[in-house]
């Protein structure tokens, strides 16, 4: 049973000025014009409540989507090598979404279980999470198809559900969170009763069996289906930069006589350079093999691998495609394939 | 909508196309691109307000280009990119059947590229006023006040190329973007890689942008990339009286010379 606390809105806001004013960044949602993007708030009147789901996921905090690794300097003869300045404060994630934090859970395990890697180990451990259980849902939304609910916690350090009476229960998840709710608990209220969270809570139908999902792909590498689905596919890289779980990146050397850096930045299977040999062969040659690829990875490659499915049923790969693919709709098809 | 899957019915099953692309529901009120005869149900074929993509984009696409007779429902702009794909060389009339519905709901094929010329001169929809307001109100900036509105839209690129995918235009086999020797702008998502990829791709459609404005429909930022292209179409509609997709056979005006042509500016 996870500690139960309850915050006001007043309160709350009080809380992020406070932890901006102290230096700290506070990352939350903010609308742009139709759309609401997480981005570092300057105060908490920025914040944005009126979202299902934020168009972009929260992955940017911990994995930016352009990142220096090193840099150096050089100086007659002698090279200079920098290491990047990480911040001593914490970025603090405000309304993430269940389906966004459980995806942090898989980003650890990505970044961290093999070969852990430095620059997310320095990020993830400065990083909070204040996640926002959803009261609402849209027909995009399929959590509850991958094993998450509206109401999970999981991922979380903090987990926040609105009351809609201006209150928040507060769940205090990790022991980062524990720390952080004992550092500011006058900003809390010792009480909360979790069982006016369900309430609360969104439904979210189940849209497909995952096990039979699961056991359906195995074997459907040659299938005509993804020939049939791809068709539509632009080859751009926006459902996989949307995607909460796209973990692919690029290394990028960038140099002038005197000084130079390496970056990281997004990758996507989606672009036909991705595969693309030195030779010019492409072992993907068209865009239903990068199709599969995507599919096959969220659903059977990490599976392999990691025991996880890496797509936390967001639904923004559906809300951002340019061309209007529906993984629900390709998954379903899968199966009756 | 009956007539539309009848017509795509009769056009499949006379022989007359191997694979027809047209519209269905897609995500929320948009609709999607549809390939009847292969993936399909022509029933659930569409055509409305919703029909906003420009379908000309998918007829340089390796998968579709292998179908031997291909039709095309196209809307307005799908029929401008049309046009131009065929000023650049890089679509064989003959090979298409190209029909559209006009505003009496009536669909209309036409028999040949110079039909699809007259019918997009006769039904040019007046530009966006909005559009208009935005790029009036670009202009009357001054250079650092513009250079700073671009800065902090462009800040939020995150290169996903949507804007190259989905632009009828965008078809080299090798995007200068992704050449790296030697390499000519800026791979990662920074100021100055976003600069130059956007500078880079408004250059080169000014003169052959159709003013479809998918650039910016698809843009998950939200940045209003249209507005570029749309500067470049006036200056070019004002010094070279071209308007790319509306002339059959017109040469495009960046990648053409006459030796009269003034040279005033070489200094």
């Amino acid at each position: 049973m996870n500690e139960l606390k309850t915050i006001n809105k007043d309160k709350l806001h009080q809380l992020f000025d406070k932890l901006i004013a102290d230096g700290n960044d506070v990352i939350a949602p903010k609308r742009k014009s139709e759309k609401v993007f997480f981005g570092k708030i300057i105060s908490s009147s920025d914040i944005c409540y009126d979202y299902i789901q934020t168009a972009f996921s929260a992955k940017s905090s911990v994995f930016p989507k352009c990142e220096e690794l090193f840099s150096y300097e050089k100086n007659d003869n002698e090279i200079k090598h920098l290491d990047p300045v990480f911040s001593d404060k914490t970025t603090i994630v405000f309304g993430s979404r269940p389906c966004d934090s459980a995806s942090f859970d898989y980003l650890k395990v990505f970044f961290l279980k093999e070969n852990p890697d430095f620059h997310f180990a320095k990020r993830y451990d400065s990083t909070l999470l204040i996640s926002m259980t959803c009261n609402k849902s849209d027909e995009h939304c399929f959590c509850t198809s991958v094993g998450i609910s509206p109401s999970d916690t999981k991922g979380s350090d903090v987990s926040l559900t609105d009351l809609e009476n201006g209150e928040f229960l507060a769940e205090i998840i990790s022991d980062k969170g524990k720390k952080f709710v004992a550092d500011y608990s006058s900003f809390f209220e010792n009480k909360g009763d979790i069982s006016q969270k369900s309430n609360k809570n969104a439904k979210v139908d189940i849209k497909f069996d995952l096990d039979k999902l699961k056991t359906k792909i195995k074997g459907s590498f040659d299938w005509d289906t993804w020939d049939k689905q791809s068709l539509a596919c632009l080859g751009c890289g926006a459902c996989a930069f949307a995607c909460p779980t796209c973990t692919c990146f690029d290394i990028q050397d960038e140099a002038s006589p005197k000084s130079g850096s390496r970056i990281r930045i997004w990758d996507t299977c989606a672009l036909s350079l991705f595969t693309l040999h030195a030779s010019g062969h492409n072992p993907r040659e068209n865009q239903a093999g990068r199709w599969r690829n995507r599919v096959l990875h969220k659903f059977e490659y990490t599976d392999t691998k990691f025991d996880m499915v890496s797509c936390v049923g967001c639904g923004r790969c559906i809300k951002t495609c340019p061309a209007s693919m529906n993984i629900i709709n390709q998954v379903i098809s899968i199966m009756e394939a | 909508m009956d007539n539309i899957a009848k017509n795509i019915n009769q056009l499949i099953a006379d022989g007359s196309v191997d694979i027809f692309i047209g519209y269905v529901k897609g995500n929320d009120n948009r609709a999607k691109a549809a390939f009847f005869n292969i993936s399909d149900k022509v029933d659930n074929a569409i055509f409305d307000a919703s029909c906003t993509q420009n379908l000309a984009v998918y007829l340089h696409k390796h998968e579709i280009k292998s179908f031997a007779k291909i039709g095309i429902f196209a809307n307005y702009s799908t029929l401008r990119a049309i046009i131009q794909l065929a000023n650049e060389n890089q679509i064989k009339a003959e090979k298409y059947i190209i029909q559209t519905m006009n505003k009496d709901s009536q669909i209309i094929t036409f028999a040949n590229l110079t039909e699809v010329e007259s019918y997009v001169q006769a039904n040019r929809p007046a530009p966006a006023a909005a559009m208009i307001q935005k790029l009036d109100s670009l202009s009357k900036m001054d250079r650092d006040e513009r250079w700073e509105f671009w800065s902090k839209e462009l800040a939020s690129c995150i290169k996903c190329y949507a804007c190259r995918s989905a632009c009828p235009m965008c078809y080299c086999s090798q995007c200068t973007t992704d050449c790296n020797q030697p390499q000519w702008i800026g791979v990662p998502a920074h100021g100055q890689g976003n600069f130059e990829w956007h500078i880079m791709r408004a250059m080169h459609l000014a003169g052959r942008c159709v003013a479809c404005g998918e650039c910016q429909r698809v843009c998950p930022m939200e940045i209003p990339l249209g507005l570029l292209n749309a500067r470049l179409n006036i200056d070019i509609a004002t010094n070279f009286g071209e308007t790319a997709g509306m002339t059959l056979g017109a040469d495009y005006a960046l990648s053409s010379y006459k030796v009269d042509d003034k040279e005033h500016f070489i200094r």
